[in-house]
């Protein structure tokens, strides 16, 4: 089932790479500018009306933020993850509020916390969950949670330990 | 929607009024359930400090900390799990995790305090009211965060290796090591205990991350000779191991022998990268070629000195060549950890015996310091009545002709006398030979010790029975019996106990109990001594000895009371090859100390 | 003054305030016709510290926005650096009193990617969790939704039940709230002896209450005055607001995941999906009390069928090593608000790339709920809100 719509989509966008997870669950690439399309596409024609969620991964390393779009198939139960890639410099994504009004909910969600624009998507710059935060958004792999918890928050003093194998050494063979 | 019934049918719901309250009464009192996961308990002289249980802490509640009362030794880092209730979810992972099963959580879960200090505290130090709760969570049974059994290796079976020299162990498989590697908890313990504090959770991490190429450099940090440890290391470590508590100790020895297996000897180079070390012209002289003679060269070679070996015999090595049988530890491989070492630019030769060849004032002129690691090569005997007789051999004489391809005399019955490795050792090789020579086994091992306090490695005994040869331990050899010039066997009493109440050697007997084992040919094997007849007097005379007549030395540097003589490997502490490795490099820095001072 | 001008909004309410031409709401507060106020975040019932920022037109909402961030503290970006069974004693706090859901969702992605198995007796205990879960959540809501609306007894009455419940998760996983009892491969801990029956006292008594808080809350002339016909959800808006749960099938929506994608046990159990038609708040509020009645029945099934014999776990290796291989998966379960879901990228280290939480709450609790607001009256806010049934640290995570 999950192949017939993938080799439709194939006749129409470049899927860069096809992931089955199992038989009803698949995850496909498509490029930045054709991915809403195909999304569009699922929705309508292949009955993939239920939006399940779009979130971000963050591939540092390699300068890309992965969008994945899950969406689902409530007749068939089937799902299909759609993953695209982007640019972490400038980092922006064709919006997807037109299809699902509650997508810019999503996207005003990855603003804040990925730093990624949906230009055109609702209310996109209203704070959502933090409220004056400044700096890198909290959500990249670059931001440190343990540094800012450690220098926002009050440590709690006198607070040390040691390594098993450390510390035998100095108490048993120090000098060796 | 509103009917006469919805304004009636509340109404009915007055007889609540009349129940009794379903309040708590007494809040601070009302017991947990059975498994409830509240305060934590720590059995403390179960716990051995290994800090698994700080590791998997989410929250980072637990620190390891020093406790007064409870010193450091071999398996007990002497730390203590510190929680800090400020931090703790009681989510029990580190319950859960605890390698010897010391800590638990009581189902007491209400404690008040006024001062927040008192909420960091070393459970089972620090006295609570809950220490002796008895119920409460523990790790479930069936439950495992991490597998407690070890992966067996491979080997041949009894019936395949009984009449054949070929190594009985296979090695592990990719698979099989990466599983192994997996249970280790990281804790360190062990390293401690290693002699030659090797870096084991690293290394074994290195399996882990499919990088065998860094485990082989990290063993080289410490230790020039893993293909050789990696097969007959007494692995001191694994009696520590934290999971030996509860399950199978990690095979370290193994896991040590892969990384070593995996990389070819033409690789060592690339991987090891050793080239670039910077040279010195000073000299130094090294005599003896086994474990510490070639450790210390090694790692005098990484600090840029000129080395010689002096080796008395046709091939490097030492004990692990002539006296470790070729079917636990293969002359290949000794060939290729001693290749390796040899390949660093150190020199060897062969065949010279120092206080004939070549005298050992002259080696004191030539060189800036000397390193003595002659090892143990003369048996000792018991001199009962008898020991006179052709047929009576010393072990270790027949195990170096059995590597040297001599003949041997091989009789139909043969009697051990001795409990220990190379008691072992002998009698499964001359098992071997009677097999092949007579197509079964009639060898009797023999030993004061009794079973079980027989100082041979149990898998040694196992498999020797395994390969038909007796055992018979916890008995004091009395005479050779001999008719007609021909050895008819050994007679025995039974040995009671060994050492005295003070704990020394002084065996007692029952010599009502008599045996006798037939023999044709009698074997000793218990113990050997040092020759160190080619230290000429006038230096002999300068060292400083113990009671026993053991030469002193400087316990991390190897130095002698003359300064440019150290003396390492068995003679010193051991017998075992790890010793020799880890004197061997210290005195490698011993020398480098003299020389830089 | 004229009627008109006392009730500016009779007539065509749902036209006003006027929407201007770039969608938003023409409110001009220096008017005096308007006055702002902060509904939250101060917990107003069961719907958590959450707030909604109402704009007031007399005592007809005009606008509301949802704040969330009260309790927001990062989950899914801490998890990066936890080790994967590190994550367990902290996915449970993203749905505080459904805590069961996050175990269960966290730990299939696990199994799924690592192909580590469960034994049979595992997964009837995580059913029986699971249903526990759903359970003491209705009756927690249930509390919230009468109290909502002022009836506070039958709030009290609820939550004892809910105690009876939590009871039982003590004595089953050691916890009462945060179970920690799902773990790769099964569960952590065997079921006690006499477990079935315990519970089944405690079963009997909550049906005994849920027929008194039938009587005293659902045949109740109040309640059906103030929820009948109000905060209405038309069914067309299922898809556009990602709505699920009873919310969606009180709208007569058929889909209940435990039905159409059957996880954990629940092929082998005999239920049917609940549905309704009239998608009001009375209408939802019924539809979960008929739901946890079910629940009931469903634990009484999964007790029976509860294998005698067999590992709660299966052997697994070292969790404190575990590498997942580079991969993706979603994993979806269905909690008393719905779809729970957990998305999971692995990247081949000891621990995730990224875990992202699906809660129902994330668009019930905005997007839907904003909808919802305008044009409803003040003093019905707080039961709109309940009636959805959001906990906010789902949104937030
Ligand atoms: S119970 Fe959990 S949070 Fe508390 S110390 Fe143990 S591992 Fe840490
Ligand atoms: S894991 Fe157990 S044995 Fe190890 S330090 Fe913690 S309490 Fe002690």
């Amino acid at each position: 089932m999950l192949e017939n719509i993938i080799s439709e989509l194939e006749k129409q966008f470049q899927l860069e790479a096809v992931d089955h997870n199992s038989s009803d669950l698949v995850f496909l690439t498509i490029d930045r500018d054709h991915a809403v399309m195909a999304i569009d596409l699922l929705k309508w024609k292949f009955g993939y009306k239920h939006f399940v969620l779009l979130t971000a991964v963050d591939f540092l390393e390699e300068g890309k933020f992965q969008l994945t779009y899950i969406l689902n198939n409530p007749d068939t139960k089937t799902d299909i993850g759609v993953r695209v890639r982007i640019d972490r410099e400038d980092a922006n994504m064709v919006s997807a509020h037109h299809l699902w009004p509650t997508v810019a909910t999503y996207q005003r969600e990855l603003k804040e916390m990925f730093g990624i624009d949906f230009p055109g998507s609702p209310r996109l710059n209203d704070p959502f969950i933090l409220e004056g935060w400044e700096g890198t958004p909290p959500y990249r792999r670059d931001f440190d949670t343990k540094a800012f918890a450690a220098s926002f928050y009050h440590q709690r003093e006198g607070r040390t330990t040691n390594d098993p194998a450390t510390y035998m050494k100095e108490k048993l063979y120090p000098n060796e | 929607m509103g009917t006469l019934k919805d304004i009636l049918s509340p109404f009915s719901v007055w007889k609540q009024v009349l129940k009794e309250p379903v309040t708590i009464k007494d809040p601070l009192n009302r017991a947990g359930s059975d498994r409830y996961r509240g305060f934590h308990q720590n059995e403390i002289d179960r716990c051995i400090g290994c800090g698994t249980c700080e590791a998997i802490c989410e929250n980072e509640a637990i620190d390891m900390v020093g406790v007064a009362s409870i010193a450091s030794k071999d398996g007990d880092s002497g730390l203590r799990p510190m929680v800090d209730y400020g931090r703790c979810c009681w989510c029990a992972l580190c319950v859960d995790v605890c390698t010897t099963g010391s800590l638990k959580l009581s189902n007491v879960y209400t404690w008040v305090d006024t001062d927040p200090d008192n909420f960091r505290f070393i459970p089972g130090i620090d006295k609570k009211p809950w220490d002796n709760a008895e119920k409460g969570y523990v790790k479930p049974d069936n439950y495992e965060l991490y597998p407690l059994e070890r992966v067996s290796m491979d080997h041949l079976h009894p019936e395949e290796r009984d009449h054949s020299f070929i190594e009985i162990m296979k090695g592990y498989s990719d698979e099989e090591a990466l599983i192994e590697a997996d249970r280790c908890v990281s804790c360190g313990i062990c390293t401690a205990t290693c002699p030659a504090h090797m870096g084991i959770p690293e290394y074994i991490k290195a399996i882990r991350n499919k990088d065998v190429e860094e485990g082989l450099r990290i063993m080289y940090e410490t230790n020039p000779l893993p293909e050789i440890c990696g097969r007959i290391c007494t692995h001191k470590c694994e009696t520590v191991c934290s999971l030996g508590h509860r399950g199978d100790p990690i095979s370290i020895r193994w896991l040590k022998r892969y990384i070593a297996d995996q990389v070819p000897e033409s690789a060592y180079a690339d991987v090891l990268r050793q080239d670039s070390v910077e040279q010195n012209d000073k000299k130094i002289a090294i005599i003896g070629a086994g474990p510490a003679g070639l450790s210390a060269a090694y790692y005098l070679r990484q600090l840029g000195y000129q080395v010689k070996i002096y080796e008395k015999l046709q091939a490097a090595g030492g004990m692990m060549r002539y006296g470790i049988p070729e079917y636990r530890l293969p002359y290949d491989q000794i060939d290729k950890d001693v290749n390796y070492i040899l390949s660093q630019g150190v020199d060897i030769q062969y065949n010279v015996e120092v206080g004939k060849d070549i005298s050992f004032s002259d080696l004191h002129k030539q060189y800036n310091a000397v390193y003595v690691a002659t090892g143990l090569h003369q048996g000792r005997s018991t001199r009962i009545p008898g020991t006179d007789h052709k047929s009576v051999y010393q072990a270790i004489e027949l195990l170096r002709k059995i590597t040297n391809n001599e003949e041997i005399e091989v009789a139909e019955k043969i009697v051990v006398i001795g409990g220990g490795n190379v008691a072992m050792d002998i009698t499964r090789s001359l098992a071997r030979m009677q097999k092949e020579k007579y197509g079964k086994v009639q060898i009797i091992a023999t030993s004061l010790e009794a079973e079980g306090k027989m100082p041979a490695d149990l898998e040694e005994i196992v498999e020797a029975r395994e390969e038909n040869a007796t055992i018979n331990p916890g008995w004091g050899p009395r005479e050779i019996l001999i008719e007609n010039d021909k050895i008819k066997g050994l007679k025995v009493v039974k040995c009671l106990d060994v050492f005295d109440a003070e704990g020394r050697f002084n065996p007692s007997f029952d010599e009502s109990e008599e045996a006798f084992f037939e023999a044709d040919m009698v074997v000793e094997s218990i113990g050997q001594g040092a020759d160190l007849g080619f230290i000429a007097p006038e230096f002999m005379e300068q060292l400083e000895k113990d009671h026993r007549g053991r030469i002193m030395v400087d316990p991390l540097t190897y130095q002698s009371t003359l300064p440019w003589l150290f003396v390492g490997g068995d003679i010193i502490e051991g017998p075992d090859v790890i010793h020799g490795v880890a004197n061997g490099h210290k005195a490698a820095k011993g020398i480098d100390l003299f020389l830089n001072k | 003054m004229s009627k008109k001008e006392f009730f500016p909004m009779d007539g065509d309410r749902t036209k006003y305030p006027e929407i201007k031409s770039d969608g938003t709401a023409d409110i001009d507060l220096s008017s005096h016709k308007y006055i702002k106020l902060w509904h939250g975040p101060n917990h107003p019932g069961i719907t958590g510290n959450m707030a909604v920022e109402l704009t007031l037109c007399g005592d007809e909402v005009v606008e509301g926005i949802t704040h969330v961030g009260y309790l927001h503290r990062g989950f899914e970006k801490l998890m990066e650096r936890r080790k994967y069974i590190q994550n367990f004693p902290l996915v449970c706090r993203i749905a505080v009193p459904e805590p069961d859901y996050n175990e269960y969702n966290y730990a299939t992605c696990i199994e799924n990617l690592t192909g580590i198995d469960v034994p049979e007796k595992g997964m009837w205990l995580r059913t029986l969790t699971l249903e526990m879960a759903r359970l003491q959540g209705f009756l927690m809501w249930i509390g919230g939704m009468a109290g909502a609306i002022g009836f506070g007894t039958v709030g009290q009455w609820a939550n004892y039940c809910r105690d009876l419940v939590l009871d039982r998760f003590e004595e089953l996983t050691g916890g009462r709230i945060y179970h920690i009892y799902i773990l790769p491969g099964g569960v952590r801990n065997d079921i006690p002896e006499g477990f079935k029956d315990r519970m089944e006292k405690n079963l009997r008594e909550i049906e005994g209450f849920m027929k008194d808080i039938r009587r005293a809350f659902f045949d109740n002339y109040v309640f059906k005055k103030r929820s009948v016909g109000v905060g209405y959800i038309d069914p067309a808006w299922v898809f556009d607001y990602g709505i699920v749960g009873p919310n969606a099938r009180a709208a007569g929506f058929k889909h209940d995941i435990r039905k159409n994608y059957p996880y954990a046990k629940y092929a082998e159990l005999d239920f049917e999906i609940t549905t309704a038609k009239d998608s009001d708040i009375y209408t939802r509020a019924f539809l979960r009390f008929e739901e946890l009645l079910k629940d009931i029945d469903l634990i009484r099934q999964i007790l029976d069928k509860m294998p005698e014999k067999g590992d709660h776990i299966s052997k697994v290796s070292n969790m404190m090593n575990l590498k997942i291989p580079a991969g993706e998966t979603y994993v979806r379960s269905e909690c008393t608000r719905g779809e729970y879901g957990y998305y999971l990228v692995a990247d081949g280290s000891e621990y995730p790339r990224r875990v992202n939480v699906r809660g129902p709450s994330y668009t019930h609790g905005v997007a839907l709920l904003e909808k919802m607001l305008v044009n409803v009256n003040i003093a019905d806010v707080a039961q709109l809100m309940v009636s959805l049934h959001t906990y906010p640290p789902e949104i937030e995570r």
